[in-house]
C-alpha cells in the first residue's frame, strides 16, 4: 500500500489484535486487521455462528443544532423523514454532478441530531462539505477518533450481545443507547456481512472492555475475531458497494442501481438535478453481479468482455466467495447486458467465463453449502 | 519451519534433493503459505512441459492476491499435484507435506547447488 505506516492510526483495540497475533493492513489512513489465522475461516464462521469485527476505523461526525436533521435531509440523498428518531438510514453524500463523495449511515438521533458514520478515507470531506452549507446554528464535529466501533455479526449476536450485558431484539436499522459500566454505548441492528447483527458504538475508552466482554460472552457460540479480509468477501458475497471500488467520484447512485438510497420526491439535495436527469434517460452503465462458471477469480479494474470479445464492462469488487467456493465480481456494464448473460472476464491474459447475476450471491443465515 | 533437508529459492520455494530418477519436488515455505494466507487457487502447469529456471509456471491464487509459482530449476514437469484443483488449502496446512505443488526432472542438476540452504533462507526471510 502506498500510505506510510508511520503515519497510520491504530485502532483503540490495537494491542487485543497484536495479542490474538493479528496482520495488520492500511485502510483508509489507519492500520486494522486484515485477518487474525485464515480469511476464510472467518467468513464461515460469521455465516454459520457469530464473528467480532474491530471497524473503528469508520468515521463518526456529529451534526448538530436546531434543524439539524431538516439541513442534512437537504443535502444527503435519502429520504430522512422516512425514518423516526432512534432509526439509523444509508445514505449517499453526492457532489453536484451526481458523483458519490461516500455511502454513509445516518443515525436520526433528534430532529437537531443527526449522527453519521462515513467511511474513514471520506469523513474529513463529509464533514467540510457539510460545514460549509450549514445554517446558522448548526455544527458540524468530527467525532472520529473519540469512539471505536464492535461489529457483532451472525446468527448468534442476539445471545452473544445478551450475554454480554448489552440490549438485543430492536428492529433492523434502529438503535439503543445503553449504560455499560458507566459509559453509553449505541447498539444499532445494522452490519455489512448480511447476517443477522448488531454494530456498537463505544467511546474509545471502553473499547477494550466491551471487545472481552463480548469474546468472553459467546465463546460458547464458538466466536472468533474476524478482519477486514472477512468483512470484504461477506459484504462482496451480498453485493453490497464499497466506496472507492463500486461507488466513487465517477460512479453515481443511479449506475449502482442505489436508487432506493435516493429521497427522488424530495425538493433537493446534493447532486439531484444530474441524478434525475441520468435516471430519466437510463445509466451508460449499470452495476451487477458476476458469478464464475469455471474456477477463476475476477479482480477490480479487470476487463469484461461480451460473447464476441468487445468490452462490454470492467471489473469494481473481485474475489473468491468462501461460501460458493468460486470466484464472484460486482461489476460495471454496458446497457446491452442483462442478468442470466454469458460474458468473460480477462484474468491475467485468460478469457474466463462467468454468469451475470443481481446479488446477494448467497442467502444470508443459510450458507450455500 | 524451514527443514534442513531442503533447497530454497528467493521465490520461497522450497526444493527437495534430487531423487534416484533425477527428479526433485517442489512447493512453498512456510514463510510463502502464511505471507499469501488462505490459498484459493491453485494453477499448475502441464505434465511434460518443458520449463527454464525462473519461469512463471503457475499461479497461487488467495483470498487477497495471486503470486506466480515459478520453476526453481531448468527441466521437464513430472508430476503435478492435482489434490490443489479440489483442496488448494492444502499449501497452508501442510506447505512441506501435502500440499507440494509439482515435480521437475531436473536438466542439470549442478544448478540445485546454487540453491539456499535452510539458514540461508532463514536469514532472508527474517530480514524482510
Amino acid at each position: 500500500m502506498a500510505e506510510d505506516p508511520v503515519q497510520l492510526r491504530p485502532s483503540p483495540l490495537h494491542d487485543r489484535h497484536v495479542a490474538l497475533g493479528a496482520k495488520f493492513a492500511a485502510f483508509g489512513g489507519w492500520t486494522m486487521p486484515l485477518e487474525y489465522s485464515s480469511t476464510v475461516k472467518e467468513h464461515t464462521t460469521v455465516r454459520e455462528a457469530v464473528g467480532l469485527f474491530d471497524v473503528s476505523h469508520l468515521g463518526k461526525a456529529l451534526v448538530r443544532g436546531p434543524g439539524a436533521a431538516e439541513y442534512v435531509n437537504s443535502c444527503l440523498t435519502n429520504d430522512l423523514e422516512r425514518i423516526a428518531p432512534g432509526q439509523a438510514q444509508y445514505t449517499l453524500c453526492c457532489t453536484r454532478d451526481g458523483g458519490v463523495v461516500d455511502d454513509l449511515i445516518a443515525y436520526l438521533r433528534s430532529p437537531d441530531e443527526v449522527f453519521l458514520v462515513p467511511n474513514a478515507a471520506n469523513t474529513a470531506e463529509v464533514a467540510r462539505l457539510l460545514a460549509a452549507d450549514a445554517p446558522g446554528g448548526v455544527e458540524v464535529l468530527d467525532q472520529s477518533h473519540e469512539y471505536a466501533v464492535l461489529a457483532v455479526q451472525g446468527r448468534h449476536s442476539d445471545a452473544t450481545l445478551q450475554a454480554a450485558g448489552l440490549p438485543v431484539g430492536h428492529d433492523y436499522m434502529s438503535f439503543v443507547e445503553a449504560p455499560y459500566g458507566g459509559v453509553a454505548v449505541v447498539v444499532c441492528r445494522t452490519g455489512y456481512t448480511g447476517e443477522r447483527g448488531y454494530e456498537l458504538v463505544v467511546p474509545a475508552e471502553a473499547a477494550s472492555r466491551v471487545w472481552d466482554a463480548v469474546l468472553d460472552a459467546a465463546a460458547a457460540y464458538g466466536i472468533v475475531p474476524a478482519g477486514l479480509g472477512a468483512r470484504d468477501t461477506l459484504r462482496t458475497e451480498m453485493g453490497y458497494p464499497l466506496h472507492g471500488q463500486d461507488l466513487s467520484r465517477d460512479i453515481t447512485p443511479v449506475q449502482a442501481r442505489l436508487g432506493w438510497a435516493v429521497g427522488w420526491h424530495k425538493d433537493t439535495f446534493w447532486g439531484a438535478d444530474a441524478l434525475r436527469a441520468e435516471r430519466a434517460a437510463g445509466p451508460a452503465r449499470a452495476l451487477h453481479g458476476l458469478v464464475a462458471v469455471g474456477r477463476g477469480i475476477p479482480r477490480p479494474a479487470m476487463q469484461v468482455l461480451g460473447g464476441d470479445g468487445a468490452e462490454v464492462g470492467s471489473v469494481t469488487s473481485g474475489t473468491f466467495s468462501p461460501s460458493l467456493r468460486k470466484g464472484i465480481a460486482l461489476a460495471l456494464l454496458s446497457p446491452g447486458v442483462s442478468d442470466g448473460d454469458e460474458v468473460y472476464v480477462d484474468v491475467r491474459g485468460r478469457r474466463d467465463p462467468f454468469t451475470v447475476t443481481k446479488p446477494p450471491f448467497v442467502t444470508p443465515g443459510a450458507p450455500a453449502r | 519451519m524451514y527443514p534442513d533437508e531442503l533447497k530454497y529459492t528467493a521465490d520461497h520455494e522450497w526444493v527437495s534433493s534430487l531423487s534416484d530418477q533425477g527428479t526433485v519436488r517442489v512447493g512453498i515455505t512456510e514463510y510463502a503459505q502464511d505471507a499469501l494466507g488462505d490459498i484459493v487457487y491453485v494453477q499448475l502447469p502441464e505434465v511434460g512441459e518443458e520449463v527454464e529456471a525462473q519461469d512463471a509456471v503457475g499461479e497461487l491464487e488467495s483470498t487477497k492476491s495471486v503470486s506466480d509459482v515459478f520453476a526453481p530449476v531448468s527441466g521437464t514437469i513430472v508430476a503435478r499435484n492435482d489434490a490443489l484443483d479440489t483442496t488448494p488449502e492444502l499449501c497452508n496446512s501442510d506447505p512441506y507435506g501435502e500440499g507440494w505443488i509439482l515435480e521437475i526432472s531436473v536438466r542439470d542438476p549442478a544448478a540445485l547447488e546454487e540453491l539456499m540452504s535452510s539458514d540461508d533462507y532463514e536469514a532472508t526471510v527474517t530480514s524482510e
